[in-house]
């Protein structure tokens, strides 16, 4: 498969103003491929979309640079700008403007004019279904119309790759799944390229061909999900949600030893679990497992006997999440 | 092509944008209104709405004796040690005999100056007091004539009248003690105190001395005398005007001093040289009179020109800023009014539409507009050109239609349609972008300048503050010089000079003061576009590095 993205060591230290700097973005190196939905995952301020504005001529590389379907972007921008359409994490929109004008406008800065241009924009306004809220300002959208919008405006001049940082952040369920169901359509409908930014974990699941997980500004795993959780090897992963008793080392030791399948307990993470509606922080422990089945009778056992309130348990097989914990100790945090 | 995408986009938004609209047109028009009325009546009573300004004029002026200052050279200690009475010349010029102890008195002894006496005449409408001047010295006041009258008040000089402009201005009183003339001003019984201080003869008279080498020289004082104009702070129009009237006879007496200044040096230099070579013998001075005489040329009408501005009851007349309040009497005060108010104001509105259009780069970096339009396949110099090009039609747009806003509301109040920015269109157009190009410039160069947004929003408003109020868009008027530093005078000069053309075919007996409306806008349109270019090219290579992420 060709490449349509191809990344060497790319690097980003913001200076910041009292002389301190940080390095948001530690030497990625990313290869995407044609025609496929590639996932950037990793939790807030991993590096994201520093990553993205580097690769979209947004921000200039400290070092490395990236290559769009031939293009250097350091070297010839204009080039490799025309190839891709750009959907930002925030609504990049006018908000004094209509959906209509924000596209006409942002169409003309593509070089675009006239019917032809008029007629993309009727075509886009049905795509995202609003055709009949066109006129309407933008100010006035609720926030899963502006998200569509947003999108769209990235589609205008038909790339054959598009980015997309965090595109369904903020919105209702239905919403997402719009949204979600798009980005797979552009792929399959379109044969577009899609990068595609998250933290949440089940999008990468449903969308991703490939995944890449970053966590402090570093890619610290890539692959197809098979691939990355054959990592992690064939553990499944027991998730109690316990009472605020306090569990002992000797517990947690007891857990390990008796049960014989599990490998290994984590008690209470910092992070929370990246689950939605999880709230405050519950206090938690996770057991990891060969054979989730057989283990799970045992330690609830243990934890009865030990007079610890169990609220809910979760067996989870291996996915990107147990990925996570596995390189990091830490959860994928909302 | 793009350049006019981003440039539209920007007067589009703008004008979408009701808080905008109402900060860039409904608060100037209401303000120039409001003043406007305040200041120009409705134009159809002959008596202006805003006459009979009670003023409280105190005159604390102790006058000022030349001799006193005069400083002798060693030989003289004092005239009469003149080893000759000069009460005993007396020789004629045309048909007029003139004791020559009586001119020299003029000089140096008994002729106390005072120009407090001559501002609480003017303000208070009086005939000014003559006495021991030149005039009682037997030479016709007449044949005194001074030159930095124009024509059509020396026409006027000699005749006059206590029926003058001001008298309708103003309803003055004289006050002795200042503290009462405050307190009335307080207790409101009056609008304005004028105090003329103790000093102010003395300051504004040059001080003469004579140096070593036996010359007379003279040294004005840097400062002329502060005159306190205190009005009461509810009557902010009334003592507006009034300050503006006191500070145009200050103006003139200043200029009058300089003059007297530089003519007495010649003169009494010219006899010392006349005296020393030998051309007058002083002993036989007597049977030398046409020679004294020859040699005194200088002090005859001629030489006393300066002074003569100074004391000719008719020449003083013109001291009172007396162009706009002719040109009020004109045509619609109301118009007048709203040309040099609504011009000022649209201009000061139009300051804060070119700094926050600017700023809006900032809004757009937060809302990842920007963001987007570096992501486009567009060079910055395209996004910068049209992100310039839109706030200079935004700007331009502003003025035009504010000033369009302006003549809609002069041609009702007036009750008949009336352009009141003058007829030459061309130049009013062209007067319009050049002022575009100095408020957008500004902007640009504002925003560039600023290292933060913070920056802007606390810095951008004191410099438009600070430039209106030399400009005068406060009404305020300070003195020219100082005035010049700030565009908005420029503009509003251009403006009222092109207004003010127009009268020409209305008025030809206003002669004078169309002349000098007349003048060309040449010098105010160079000014504006220079200024504007400078701001504009600076601005726009600060402003690139805000586009930068
Ligand atoms: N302009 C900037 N100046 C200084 N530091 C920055 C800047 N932009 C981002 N950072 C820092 O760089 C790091 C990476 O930020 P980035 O926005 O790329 O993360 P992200 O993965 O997109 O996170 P999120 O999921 O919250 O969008 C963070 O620590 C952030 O604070
Ligand atoms: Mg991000």
């Amino acid at each position: 498969m060709q490449a349509m993205v191809q990344t060497q060591n790319l690097r980003k230290t913001y200076k910041h103003a009292d002389g301190t700097s940080i390095e948001a973005v530690k030497g990625v190196d990313l290869e995407i491929h044609q025609g496929e939905i590639f996932s950037l995952l990793g939790p807030n301020g991993a590096g994201k979309t520093t990553t993205i504005s580097m690769i979209s001529g947004l921000l200039t590389p400290t070092t490395g640079d990236a290559v769009i379907g031939g293009y250097s972007i350091t070297k010839q921008p204009l080039e490799a700008k025309r190839l891709m359409g750009f959907v930002p994490q925030e609504i990049a929109l006018y908000p004094e403007l209509s959906a209509r004008q924000n596209l006409l406008f942002f169409g003309k800065m593509y070089a675009m004019g006239g019917k032809a241009l008029n007629q993309r924009v009727d075509e886009l306004l049905e795509f995202i279904d609003l055709a009949d809220r066109q006129n309407n300002r933008i100010d006035t959208f609720s926030g899963g119309m502006k998200r569509r919008v947003n999108i769209a405006v990235g589609l205008l001049h038909r790339p054959q790759l598009i980015y997309m940082d965090e595109p369904t952040v903020g919105i209702d369920p239905q919403s997402r799944r719009r949204i979600l169901d798009t980005v797979k359509q552009l792929r399959d409908e379109y044969g577009m390229t899609v990068l595609y930014t998250t933290h949440l974990m089940e999008e990468a699941q449903e969308l991703s061909d490939r995944v890449g997980i970053m966590d402090h500004g570093a890619i610290i795993a890539m692959g197809t999900q098979g691939e990355l959780t054959q990592q992690v090897g064939e553990e499944d992963r027991l998730e109690f949600t316990i009472g605020a008793q306090t569990v002992t080392d000797e517990l947690i030791e007891r857990i390990q030893n008796k049960a014989t399948a599990v490998t290994r307990v984590l008690y209470n993470p910092p992070e929370q679990l990246s689950e939605e509606g999880s709230e405050s922080t519950p206090a938690r422990l996770i057991a990891f497992a060969k054979r989730g089945r057989t283990a799970l009778p045992l330690i609830i056992q243990i934890l009865d006997a030990a007079g610890i309130e169990i609220q809910s348990v979760a067996v989870r097989e291996p996915d990107l999440e147990a990925v996570f914990l596995a390189l990091t100790g830490r959860a994928l945090r909302d | 092509m793009k350049i006019l995408a981003i440039a539209w986009k920007e007067l589009y938004t703008t004008f979408r944008n009701r808080n905008l609209i109402l900060l860039m047109f409904a608060t100037p028009l209401v303000v120039s209104t409001i003043i406007g009325l305040a200041f120009g009546g409705d134009g159809d009573s002959d008596t202006p709405d805003f006459a009979n300004i009670p003023v409280a004029v105190v005159n604390l002026d102790e006058g000022f004796n030349l001799q006193d200052e005069i400083n002798l050279p060693a030989g003289i200690t004092n005239p009469d040690a003149l080893p000759f009475d000069p009460n005993d010349i007396v020789f004629t010029i045309g048909d007029t005999e003139i004791n020559l102890g009586e001119q020299l008195n003029l000089n140096f002894d008994g002729v106390s100056l005072n120009f407090g006496d001559q501002l609480a005449s003017i303000l208070l409408s009086q005939p000014i007091a003559i006495n021991n001047t030149v005039a009682s010295a037997g030479i016709d006041s007449t044949e005194i004539t001074c030159s930095l009258l124009d024509t059509a008040a020396e026409n006027s000089a000699g005749n006059f009248s206590s029926e003058s402009a001001l008298d309708e201005l103003l309803d003055a009183t004289a006050v002795a003690d200042p503290d009462v003339a405050r307190a009335g001003v307080e207790e409101g019984e009056y609008a304005v105190a004028v105090i003329i201080p103790q000093e102010f003869s003395r300051q504004l008279t040059p001080r003469f001395y004579f140096e070593d080498d036996g010359r007379l020289r003279s040294d004005l004082y840097s400062e002329a005398g502060a005159v306190e104009v205190y009005a009461n702070s509810g009557r902010a129009i009334s003592g507006a005007i009034v300050r503006s009237i006191v500070e145009g006879i200050v103006n003139q007496f200043g200029r009058v001093r300089v003059a007297l200044s530089a003519t007495l040096e010649t003169s009494v230099n010219s006899l010392i040289d006349s005296l020393e070579g030998g051309e007058i013998d002083v002993s036989g001075l007597v049977a030398d009179v046409p020679a004294v005489i020859a040699n005194l040329q200088p002090l005859t009408a001629d030489a006393l020109e300066p002074l003569g501005c100074l004391i000719t009851p008719g020449a003083s007349n013109i001291t009172v800023d007396q162009q706009p309040l002719d040109a009020l009497q004109e045509a619609s005060r109301f118009a007048r009014i709203t040309v040099a108010i609504g011009s000022s104001q649209a201009v000061f509105f139009a300051l804060f539409t070119g700094i926050f259009g600017m700023y809006s780069i900032y809004e757009e970096r937060q809302q990842w507009t920007l963001q987007r339009l570096i992501v486009s396949p567009t060079p910055r110099v395209y996004l910068l050109a049209g992100k310039l090009l839109g706030n200079l039609v935004v700007v331009f747009v502003q003025l035009l239609i504010l000033l369009s806003a302006l003549t809609l509301i002069a041609s009702i109040v007036i009750g008949e349609p009336t352009f009141v920015w003058g007829s030459n269109l061309a130049l009013i157009f062209l007067v319009i972008l050049a002022l575009a190009l100095c408020v957008s410039g500004l902007g640009v160069f504002v925003v560039g300048l600023a290292k933060t947004q913070e920056q802007v929003v606390l810095f951008g408003p004191m410099i438009n503050i600070t430039l209106a109020v030399l400009g005068g868009a406060f009404s305020f008027s300070l003195p020219e010089r100082v005035s010049q530093f700030s565009f908005i005078y420029w503009g509003v000069d251009a403006f009222t000079r092109l207004a003010s053309s127009q009268l020409d075919g209305a008025t030809s007996q206003q002669a004078g003061i169309v002349a000098l409306f007349n003048t060309d806008v040449a010098l105010n349109l160079l000014v504006l576009l220079g200024q504007g270019i400078a701001l504009f090219l600076v601005g726009a290579w600060l402003f690139k590095r805000r586009m930068e992420l």
